[in-house]
């Protein structure tokens, strides 16, 4: 269930042409991982601060964007701009020296949420179609960019078991999200 | 703000953009290198024994050692323009191209006697051939570090040093055909030396100016 390179370099190519709308679905979809990245190695800093970096990074991406050539993959591309913009912002901010190693941002970004099931306007709907439990999982890590390990703590489950609630709450999200469609 | 206004915000007013282009980096640079070759070969023009000089196989290293340079350093830099690039094989390659510079500067070292050695390395041209090698670098290192700042390099130092090389072995590539001095002790040193301070400047500046 994650992003395919393919989907991200659509966007981003009709973005850089001009389409606007694909630009959003583009940022949208990669917010989830920059997100968990930034949380994860900036534990030290408030979540208002971790949410800057987060925005620094999505502007960063915006200023570069033309630096990304359209043949070629769009995950490097991106882990190395995302990559450049923590390590500066967390220098900046302070909290020492930043180990950053960049398989943190394709473990992220493989992990993230595909956009296909769970497009913004009917995530809702369809997680009214699941148990509240599940719901809850997939809210928390896919639409809030929880860790697994802190919803896990949360709702009294191990680490092990949320991702395989995770699992299979979004193959049954996406299964209802094809029924609504054909 | 909160992110989602920010991604609203930024997809509002997100045009379309033209990919960088390392084509146009290099016409740059070509082209801002030219007022100075015009200068440096309609005052001191090329020299007249040149075709003889360059049959002499040592002496060709002269242009093609600082013109490899220039083609290895500025295709690395132009790679690193984008932020996954990498410098590559340019790397060693370069490495490789020390190490030949090297080898030359000890077999004259073991060939000269020592009252030979300080005449070879001085010429008779060494400060006009540092000055002027830096002059011709100077126009093709701005025009190419101008494009560069388009990119997004996340090496800013060591793509601005690059740059600097590719600027300085362009430089001393094209100074050669006016250069009458044929020793590579002379040749590796003042064009070795230019295009390593060349590389330095651009190291500095690209520190503080490829930054984003």
């Amino acid at each position: 269930m994650s992003v395919t390179d393919e989907t991200l370099a659509g966007l981003l190519r009709a973005a850089n042409a001009g389409d606007g709308r694909a630009y959003a679905r583009f940022l949208t979809a990669v917010t989830p991982a920059l997100r968990s990245v930034v949380r994860a190695r900036g534990r030290g800093l408030g979540a208002e601060a971790q949410e800057d970096v987060v925005q620094e990074v999505l502007l960063a991406i915006h200023l570069k964007r033309h630096t990304w050539q359209s043949d070629s993959p769009v995950k490097p591309w991106l882990y190395a701009v995302a990559r450049y913009k923590v390590v500066d912002a967390f220098r900046r901010l302070g909290s020492g020296r930043v180990h950053l190693p960049i398989e943190d941002f394709a473990e992220a970004l493989e992990g993230a949420p595909a956009p296909e099931p769970l497009a913004a306007h009917d995530a809702a709907r369809l997680l009214g179609q699941i148990d509240a439990r599940s719901a809850e999982i997939v809210r928390a890590v896919h639409l809030e960019g929880e860790e697994t390990a802190q919803v896990g703590a949360r709702l009294a489950m191990t680490e092990g078991a949320v991702r395989v609630a995770l699992h299979r709450a979004m193959k049954r999200l996406a299964a209802l999200g094809r029924g609504n469609e054909g | 703000m909160k992110t989602e206004d920010l991604i609203t915000r930024l997809a509002a007013e997100a045009p379309a953009t033209a990919p960088i282009s390392g084509g146009r980096v290099v016409m740059a640079g070509l082209l801002a290198g030219l007022p100075a070759l015009a200068l440096l070969l309609g005052l001191l023009g090329v020299r007249p024994d040149f075709m003889a000089a360059m049959a002499v196989p040592v002496t060709t290293l002269k242009m093609v050692l600082p013109a490899a340079i220039a083609l290895l350093a500025g295709g690395a830099a132009l790679r690193l323009m984008r932020p996954e690039g990498r410098v590559g094989l340019a790397g060693p390659a370069l490495a490789g191209l020390a190490l030949v510079a090297l080898a030359l500067v000890v077999w004259r070292l073991v060939a000269l006697s020592a009252p030979q050695i300080p005449v070879a390395l001085m010429g008779r041209t060494a400060p006009q051939c540092l000055f002027l090698l830096l002059g011709l670098a100077t126009g093709p290192f701005l025009a190419v570090f101008w494009g560069l700042r388009a990119g997004a390099s996340t090496r800013p130092a060591l793509t601005g040093g690059l740059a600097g090389l590719a600027a300085g072995g362009a430089a001393a590539t094209l100074y050669a055909l006016h250069c009458p001095e044929d020793d590579p002790l002379f040749f590796v040193f003042w064009y070795g030396g230019a295009i390593l301070l060349s590389g330095l400047a651009g190291m500095v500046a690209g520190a503080r100016g490829l930054r984003w």
